[in-house]
């Protein structure tokens, strides 16, 4: 094998870790979003790749496939920063985030980061109520939206809490029809275990 | 997550947009190109029936459709009007005859002649089958099937239309200038018809350039580049000179019916305003509420404009929120949701005691509000 071939093959495996998928083992602390964020899921998911997730410090699990269901992870959401990944600064630029935001202003981010980012003004906002998150005081929002096209009304909720002015949150969201339901009991286990790990 | 999938209502209504003999009231295809190209936008429609993002409220659509009838006259049975709500200006006219109006177009237009002047322009795109003469010059370029492949696929949804896909989809619809001035000058003539005010569609147009240039100074950078997607109508200042000098040429006179318009919108303006607010998009909205405030700020309009300060949060934007929520309120002290902004924006600038007193004159007006036990926990209230 050639070193050329060597750096190629090195490439492809660095390449199927950044966009593929691996198993998220049942009962195993995990930490996601490139963070400190630790969560243990009660039964195994996939895990997307790096480079799959919706930001850098964001992280990505399906059950069957993202369309049908998703959990989010954003671990740790800087002052000034975007929840996702900007594609259109120029033209498209997403708010940021504030650590002296209030849980409704958060929400409202939130909302408005997946209007700019998906183009669709089909986005509702639901129940909103204090949560514990991580062993803090923190939210719990419920959305809806559709997109343009595709015509699937989703459900989404939200729990998080913003930690050493850092935003932490963990979103499920699925086709209204079965699959919501289907994979909320997981999701309501993955955020009952979250924790922040000590700083190593 | 989703994803960033904002080209495809873009791609739809480029496709859309872009026939040289006039139809008549009537009208169908006559060839193998034209009846392929009504082929797949029947198909096309098919799918917007079912959308739900068309807005199908009763009373907006029969006066949508009865300031077309105005203007196109015997032709008016010939299209079928959609109302789509997404926040953007946009209108566009296919050539089977539908015709797809965003709902950001009724925050812009600001009277019933400015939409008289869209509509008229569209509908000459659609009598003058430009849609028809762009398909034959673009199948002289590239593949048949490839064309109306595209067509299919961003119909299809589902979809992430890349920006690479939407400027070769803008460049396959976009029309010719003379297809652009021939759209300008009918529209004009239109109008002068149906007795609304000519001067109409060169305001219109304006309106965007300067609403463009707004966000453009907001942003930082100069605004070209926005017509590289909404490039179906360039707003170039010999434009605005032509469709000058075509009023003018016309004489004075006609009705611009802004009341009516005004009152027909109403219902909506919510909705429609919402949407704006929630596009992060600051200097083009600024320059909105002002020109919609010409005539005096309303009880929405400082609502809405306290949101847009709230929502930037830069310093002083909480002061500012907070006046206009006052004002509002002294307009309309039963708007709940001004009470909610102002005890926001008050928490926000560390009053803490005006704030929670604010927000449970919010919970007192909606007690059963979705958000009612985040703003119990906000306002100090313990159950």
């Amino acid at each position: 094998m050639t070193a050329r071939t060597g750096l190629l093959c090195l490439l492809l495996l660095l390449a199927s870790c950044a966009v593929g998928y691996r198993i998220a083992p049942a009962g195993e602390p995990l930490q996601v979003g490139n963070s400190n964020l630790v969560v243990t899921a009660p039964n195994a998911w996939n895990r997307a790749g790096t480079l799959t997730g919706p930001g850098k410090n964001a992280e990505l699990w399906t059950l069957d496939g993202p369309r049908l269901n998703e959990i989010t992870f954003y671990g740790g959401i800087a002052d000034g920063e975007t929840l996702f990944r900007e594609t259109d600064r120029r033209e498209r630029p997403l708010p940021r985030f504030r650590a002296a935001m209030l849980p409704p202003e958060i929400a409202a981010l939130f909302e408005s980061s997946y209007r700019v980012a998906s183009g669709t003004a089909l986005f509702a906002m639901g129940a909103m109520a204090p949560a514990d998150f991580a062993g803090q005081q923190g939210f719990r929002f419920d959305y809806d939206y559709t997109l343009r096209g595709e015509e699937i009304r989703r459900e989404g909720r939200a729990t998080g809490a913003v930690i050493d002015g850092r935003l932490y949150m963990i979103t499920f969201e699925a086709p209204e029809i079965h699959y919501f339901e289907n994979g909320l009991a997981d999701y309501e286990a993955i955020v009952t275990s979250a924790r922040i790990a000590p700083d190593s | 997550m989703i994803r960033q999938a904002i080209g495809a209502a873009v791609a739809l209504a480029l496709l859309a947009t872009p026939a040289g003999a006039q139809t008549v009231s009537g009208y169908q295809p006559q060839d193998e190109d034209e009846r392929g190209l009504w082929m797949v936008m029947d198909e096309y429609e098919r799918q917007l029936q079912r959308s739900n993002f068309v807005i199908r409220d009763p009373g907006l659509n029969a006066y949508v459709n009865e300031v077309f009838c105005r203007i196109a006259g015997d032709q008016c049975e010939d299209i079928r009007i959609y109302i789509v709500r997404t926040p953007y200006f946009n209108a566009s006219m296919a050539p089977n005859g539908v015709m797809e109006i965003w709902s950001g177009l009724f925050l812009r237009v600001r009277n019933e002649a400015q939409l008289a002047a869209v509509l008229g322009h569209e509908f000459t795109h659609y009598r003058n089958r430009h849609s028809l003469q762009m398909f034959r010059t673009v199948r002289d370029r590239t593949n048949v099937m490839s064309f109306l492949g595209i067509g299919l696929f961003v119909a299809g949804g589902g979809l992430l239309a890349t920006a690479g896909q939407l400027a070769m989809i803008s460049s396959l619809f976009s029309y010719t200038r003379e297809m652009e001035r021939e759209a300008d000058t009918e529209s004009v003539r239109l109008l002068v018809d149906a007795g609304y005010d000519p001067m109409a569609a060169s305001r219109i147009w304006a309106q965007i350039r300067d609403e463009r240039d707004a966000r453009a100074e907001d942003r930082g950078h100069d605004g070209r580049g926005e017509d590289a997607i909404f490039g179906t109508h360039p707003l170039s200042e010999d434009r605005m000179v032509d469709l000058r000098m075509l009023a003018e040429a016309a004489g004075e006179g006609g009705e611009r019916y802004r009341d009516r318009y005004t009152l027909m919108l109403a219902p909506h303006w919510q909705a429609i305003v919402d949407d704006q607010i929630n596009l992060n998009d600051y200097g083009a909205t600024r320059h909105l509420l002002d020109a919609l405030a010409a005539d005096g700020w309303t009880a929405e309009l400082r609502y809405a404009e306290a949101e847009l300060m709230r929502r930037r949060g830069e310093t002083g934007d909480f002061n500012a929120a907070t006046r206009s929520y006052e004002a509002a309120l002294l307009m309309r002290p039963d708007m709940a949701e001004a009470w909610r902004g102002l005890g926001y924006a008050l928490l926000r600038l560390d009053r803490q005691e005006e704030g929670r007193t604010a927000l449970r004159q919010y919970l007192a007006l909606r007690p059963d509000a979705e958000d009612a036990a985040m703003v119990a926990m906000l306002a100090g209230v313990t159950s």
